[in-house]
């Protein structure tokens, strides 16, 4: 019997989601299924066959083994606390999760950057003599020097390893390899001096100049070869869809130069968000009282990417709703048996419930066709028109005619289809062996691109009348869409409150102090600026990132026209505008531009990113390192505390210091710097030139006459807000700023940011990680974008009219 | 050599498998080798803080702390026979000789504010996100671990109630693992068809079938569509399949048990649907009791809005039209003060865990009753404050597993830092260890406490 695992580390309180310890094997090996490796490991270790706790996942008939875990599977497992245990444990979170072994035919290419024909080895031999002739010599060149004999980083010896995977058990490091390389990831870029750093802490391009890089002709050779030989040894790779950390994969191998990069990701099934399930349910149940069985998944980069989570409470309630809206789309009452509609219900559905003259089969059809028309908007093929009519028969003979069908034409709504955004690829494929999404696949995807409802009857049309057939057809349906001012599009922000993750400034508690704080009307005040700066539609990332105009307590007017919270006109004091403050409905308006420039500097943002009682300005420098500068930070070890020494004596700037210590460096020097110019703002998002903290002096001396203290004395201190950029991949941003309102200046001119942040739009639309078979993709997005002058529709339509958009790998 | 025995337990613990076969399990209880005691959980978490003066015995002097490090050095045991409890807590007078009151213990790692949502029953920081009200899931929490314990037929029962009537279910407050949360169903009426439905309509045998052919028919398609998928396409459908699996297997379970469940589940009531807070809570009480008494689960959370969302819940049902953020600011009502109100809706809730208490303590159980092998721990996921900060957070354990526990005492830490002073993950641990695990951790320690040994249980109420 075939065994699974998986295992969740669990990092005390950090980032990031279930980090999995992926293995990879082959069908029929009985894996080991010791939880290995991680600290803390929570395995759940079941039997397929037995029932599954609450969810756990693994897909049935699939063997897991660890990738790094084959021959040598004993003994090089870290220690938990030594800086190699550390960088072990990061680089395999961040590398290996990304493998899978399958034991089925199933097949996706790796990425590749460009797509010639697959190589197929028929021997050994074959595939050795290709091996000796074209890849040793570059492992020898690019790799040997860490990976050889004399140092084998990570336990990998790249001149022993066995190029016969068959023979042996090397199929799985050879995937790590594979990835490793065609991701950019591998030769780290301090190949210079291997132990200098955690490989992932420093972006690629910091290479030392004497380093040698593969180009693209190299890393394609390899990764030919490990493709070939692995399909050879039927040892069969899929590159899994990742959900966080999408910068791992170097900003170089999307952006770096022309590319011919096809899609290389298969065939999807994304969950529905809990948005869009509440219309379905309203759409189809007719207003049915339902529970919402999706939460949004709090780990991914964004709440649309990840797995859907098809628990057991969420399948319960999957079941519950689709039993209330069968109820509530068959209102009828039995009289003599007779089944009589009420509240206009279908006469074709009614009628299975009649006891006196049952259903023929002819009408059981005719209601599980009108069942599909009504709530997947497609007729069922053959096969399922059997399959369901069949499903029907059997319930009403063992349950009887109410309990029968009402639990048959549940079934309906319960298939995949209706519980997950389909987008598969069911149309033709193409020269490439890559499939289409079919015409009805592209209009549910465009609907829920920017809306939360299933597309409507003219999306529709236009998908069977062929509009969907070419990319020009395409696009100029999603601009349309886009154009349309009647049709609410609450995706696109959605997008921009998930990116730049300011609507949380209402979940971060103030304690009493904070009297004049009013995170909704701050978080409302952004979201308009947002909603302005996508009505010009003109340069609009760098209008994100470097206005001065801001709209002010702008709900307030709203309010008051109906009478409310009128007394809330203090918001004002969050941008620094005097108390007496008049407030105008001429918005935005313009705030001193030596305070103010964009997003990151609007007190929303400020205070999503702050702690109870002060600036976060770690999570600040994170959140600038990850998503506009493309970095990858690791993960933290699980030695360390992750906390700030209390001291309230000192600046936020002086206790961070703790983190300047050797071994928290190796991250932080990507935090830090890039977080310090926020600290011209309070922890309100309130310009200041001082920071307040405790004078412990005066206050020890601040006693009466009996010695009895009375209270804390506090004292200002200058701010220092200098900062730098360092390890940025690219050569625009580097060098020293002043504070914030420059440091953002630089980033909005940077078109290196830019293309982060289409990375970024990309990843929500998409909803997954960008992989190599995205370059072209995502090159000819960036050039919709710059060539409109930075018109989001523009890169929103020429994203939706992508190849990763409209195509998938396909199956053998 | 397999011994055919050790084989069956094998199989019961580590497959983690939550619902066995009716048939291997009776095996595995046979292959036992005495019959193990039933040990129960039950966690009653009401929000907006347990403040620490209010549930120490009359004439007991006890301030809330400061809010540093240090205070007392000396840790308090004393026994509660002779002690007159405070208002709030008199309704569990009878069982005083079962009761602990434990005060002192920490959750710094928690972070604090309005809620500590999932870290209340945990023991983990908020990490990414912000403060103490984050929603993360970083691990599990104390009924998630003791569920995987303990399986029943279901390994957790969540019962809460939110103050907005129209949730159904939420997930703030029970975690089976990291990023895995445990639902708490906030609608009586939905949580009795959950339940108890498979029972509550005479065409419960029809349903039954009528619900086992749709699941085995969804599979059949489901199948269908995984064959063509991979990677993580492929194991959300896999987790679907399983769901439908652990439905259909539990729907076996419970029409084993169909006559217990006729025999001893509860009465539908108007209370079921109704908008007023106190009446949807004093229903799930109920639904909660009966699902302890047929044997549905051993682990049961009772949330009375708990969580983030819903802590300033308005208690209209006590006739106190003042929410519970307004009464947290010291908001008087009807010249009662702040404090007065939270006393009086406290008691409302020792109330209704007493109503719990003496069903329980009337169902006969090996050579006493349910309530010997029971622990009911209410505490807040506001810890020790309308603000918490989570210096100390106060709990209160009523029950003795069989004597294992050593109850009738108040207790309270050394403060925060000081030798001998413990946190809420050793309490965990402790209840980890009642329920027959030999865990000596659980989450993760506090970081400021370092010079401290952060391991173990409580040893002073181990008897």
């Amino acid at each position: 019997m075939m065994r699974f695992l998986r295992s969740y580390a669990l990092s005390p309180g950090w980032k990031h989601g279930p980090r999995m310890s992926l293995r990879v094997g082959t069908a029929g090996i009985g894996a080991d299924v010791a939880p290995v490796g991680t600290v803390g490991t929570v395995g759940t270790v079941g039997t397929v066959g037995t029932v599954g706790t609450v969810g756990t996942v693994a897909p049935v008939g699939t063997v897991v083994v660890e990738a790094a875990d084959t021959n040598d599977s004993a003994g090089h497992r870290p220690t938990v606390g030594s800086p190699r245990a550390q960088r072990d444990t990061v680089s395999a979170s961040q590398s290996l999760a990304a493998l899978v072994l399958l034991g089925t035919a199933a097949w996706l290419a790796a990425p590749l950057a460009a797509a010639p024909p697959e190589r197929k080895f028929a021997s050994a031999d074959e595939s050795r003599a290709e091996f000796d002739r074209s890849v040793a010599p570059l492992l020898e060149r690019f790799c040997a020097r860490c990976h050889g004999p004399d140092l084998s980083e990570g336990e990998l010896n790249l001149r022993s390893l066995s190029p016969d995977m068959k023979g042996s058990t090397s199929a799985a490091r050879w995937a790590v390899v594979l990835k490793a390389v065609s991701t950019g990831k591998m030769p780290p870029p301090d190949a210079v001096a291997p132990d200098a750093v955690a490989p992932d802490a420093v972006a690629p391009d910091a290479v030392a100049p004497d380093a040698p890089r593969p180009d693209e002709a190299a890393v394609d050779t390899i990764s030919r070869w490990i493709l070939a030989e692995l399909k050879r040894a039927g040892k069969h790779v899929a590159s899994r869809i990742e959900a966080e950390n999408g910068n791992v994969l170097a900003h170089r191998v999307l952006f770096g130069g022309p590319s011919r990069a096809r899609p290389d990701v298969g065939p999807r099934l994304r969950p529905l968000r809990p948005e869009i399930y509440e219309s379905f349910a309203k759409d189809v149940g007719k207003g049915a009282n339902v529970g919402q069985p999706f939460s949004p998944n709090p780990a991914t980069t964004f709440k649309d990417m990840g797995a859907a989570r098809l628990d057991e409470p969420t399948t319960s309630q999957l079941i519950d709703n689709a039993l209330a809206m069968v109820d509530q789309l068959t209102p009828h009452k039995l009289e003599d048996g007779v089944a009589r509609p009420e509240r206009n219900a279908p006469q074709t559905l009614v009628r299975l419930f009649d006891e006196r003259n049952p259903a023929t089969d002819k009408e059981l059809e005719a209601a599980v066709k009108q069942m599909f028309e009504h709530a997947l908007r497609r007729a069922p093929d053959a096969a399922e028109l059997a399959a369901f009519t069949g499903l029907l028969r059997r319930n009403i003979h063992d349950a009887g005619r109410k309990s029968g069908v009402r639990f048959a034409l549940a079934a309906v709504l319960l298939l995949p289809e209706s519980i997950l955004r389909s987008e598969r690829g069911q149309g033709p494929p193409d020269a490439d062996g890559r499939v289409r999404l079919a015409p009805r696949e592209i209009a549910f995807a465009l609907a829920y691109a920017l809306t939360d409802r299933r597309p409507d009857t003219a999306l529709l049309a236009a998908a069977s009348a062929g509009q969907f057939d070419t990319s020009a057809g395409v696009e100029a349906a999603a601009r349309k869409l886009l154009d349309d001012p009647k049709l609410a599009k609450p995706r696109i922000a959605r997008f921009f409150r998930e990116y730049f993750g300011y609507a949380r400034a209402v979940e971060v508690f103030k304690g009493e102090e904070a009297t004049e704080h009013f995170p909704r009307e701050l978080v409302a005040d952004t979201d308009q600026l947002i909603h302005w700066i996508l009505e010009r539609d003109r340069d609009v990332y760098r209008e994100l990132l470097s206005t001065n105009r801001a709209f002010v307590n702008y709900r307030w007017d709203a309010n008051k026209r109906i009478g409310l919270r009128a007394s809330q006109n203090a918001v004002h004091l969050a941008y620094g505008l005097p108390p007496d403050w008049k407030w105008t409905d001429k918005q935005p308006i313009e705030l001193p531009a030596n305070q103010r420039a964009g997003i990151l500097t609007q007190p929303a943002w400020l205070v999503a990113f702050s702690k109870n009682d002060d600036n976060d300005a770690i999570h600040r420098g994170i959140w600038i390192r990850e998503r506009v500068l493309g970095g990858v930070i690791p993960n933290l070890p699980i030695t360390v505390d992750a906390q700030l020494p209390i001291a309230p004596g000192k600046t936020l700037r002086e206790r961070m210091q703790v983190t300047h210590e050797e071994y928290c460096w190796t991250c932080h020097k990507l935090i830090n710097h890039v977080a310090y110019p926020f600290e011209i703002y309070d922890h309100f998002g309130r310009f200041r030139v001082r920071e307040v903290v405790h004078d412990l002096e005066a206050t020890a001396r601040n006693v009466d006459s009996k010695g009895k203290p009375l209270g804390t004395v506090f004292k200002p201190v200058p701010i220092d807000a200098s900062g730098r950029f360092d390890s940025v991949e690219g050569d625009a941003l580097s060098g020293e700023t002043t504070d914030a309102v420059e440091l953002v200046q630089q980033l909005a001119r940077s078109p290196f940011a830019e293309q982060v942040f289409i990375r970024h739009v990309f990843r929500y639309w998409m909803g997954r990680n960008e992989t190599a078979g995205d370059a072209a993709s995502l090159q000819a997005v960036h050039h919709a974008y710059r060539d409109s002058g930075g018109s989001m529709k523009a890169l929103l339509a020429a994203l939706l009219a992508s190849d990763s958009f409209l195509y998938r790998a396909n199956e053998p | 050599m397999f011994v055919r025995r050790d084989v069956l337990k094998g199989v019961s613990l580590g497959a983690g498998a939550v619902v066995l076969s009716p048939i291997v399990e009776r095996l595995v209880a046979r292959a036992a080798d005495a019959a193990p005691r039933p040990r129960r959980f039950v966690f009653v978490v009401e929000s907006n803080g347990v403040r620490p003066e209010q549930i120490a015995p009359v004439g007991l002097k006890r301030d809330s702390r400061a809010e540093r490090p240090g205070g007392p050095a000396e840790l308090i045991d004393l026994s509660l026979a002779d002690r007159e409890l405070p208002f709030s807590l008199q309704p569990l007078r009878p069982w005083q000789d079962r009761l602990t009151i434990v005060q002192g213990l920490s959750g710094r790692v928690c972070g604090g504010g309005h809620s500590n949502n999932f870290m209340a029953l945990g023991a983990f920081g908020a990490g990414r996100s912000n403060g103490g009200e984050s929603l993360a899931v970083h691990s599990e929490t104390i009924d998630g671990a003791l569920a995987k314990a303990l399986p029943g037929i279901f390994p957790h029962i969540g019962l809460g109630m939110s103050k907005r009537p129209e949730n159904n279910v939420i997930y703030n407050i029970s975690a089976w693992e990291r990023d895995r949360p445990l639902p708490t169903m906030c609608k009586p009426d939905q949580a009795y068809a959950t339940l108890f439905g498979s029972v509550a309509n005479g065409a419960a045998k029809e349903e039954f079938a009528a619900r086992n052919n749709l699941l085995d028919f969804l599979r059949g398609d489901i199948r269908k569509v995984e064959r063509a998928l991979a990677g993580q396409e492929r194991e959300q459908l896999g987790v679907y399949l399983e769901s439908l699996e652990t439905l259909r297997n539990r729907q076996s379970r419970l029409n084993e048990i169909e006559h217990t469940l006729r025999a001893k589940g509860p009465v539908p009531h108007d209370k079921y649907t109704s908008p007023v807070e106190t009446d949807r809570l004093d229903a799930q009480f109920d639904i909660g009791a009966a699902a302890l008494i047929c044997g549905l689960t051993n682990v049961l959370t009772l949330s009375s809005a708990a969580g983030i969302r819903d802590f300033d819940v308005t208690f209209k049902g006590l006739g106190i039209n003042l929410d519970k953020h307004s009464i947290g600011h010291g908001g008087s009502y009807q010249g009662k003060k702040w404090d007065e109100l939270y006393n009086i809706i406290r008691r409302y809730h020792i109330d209704l865990i007493a109503g719990l208490v003496r069903k329980l303590e009337a169902v006969p159980e090996g050579d006493g009753t349910m309530l010997d092998n029971t622990l009911i721990v209410y505490l807040s996921d506001g810890a020790e404050a309308h603000h918490s900060r989570c210096w100390e957070w106060p709990m209160v354990v009523l029950g003795n597993m069989g004597g294992r526990w050593k109850a009738g005492r108040y207790l309270d830490y050394p403060g925060y830092g000081q030798p001998g002073h413990r946190t809420t993950a050793n309490m965990y641990v402790t209840l980890l260890q009642m329920a027959g695990l030999s865990r000596d951790s659980f989450g993760m320690a506090d970081p400021q406490l370092k010079d401290l040994d952060q391991h173990g249980p409580l040893v002073e109420v181990l008897a």
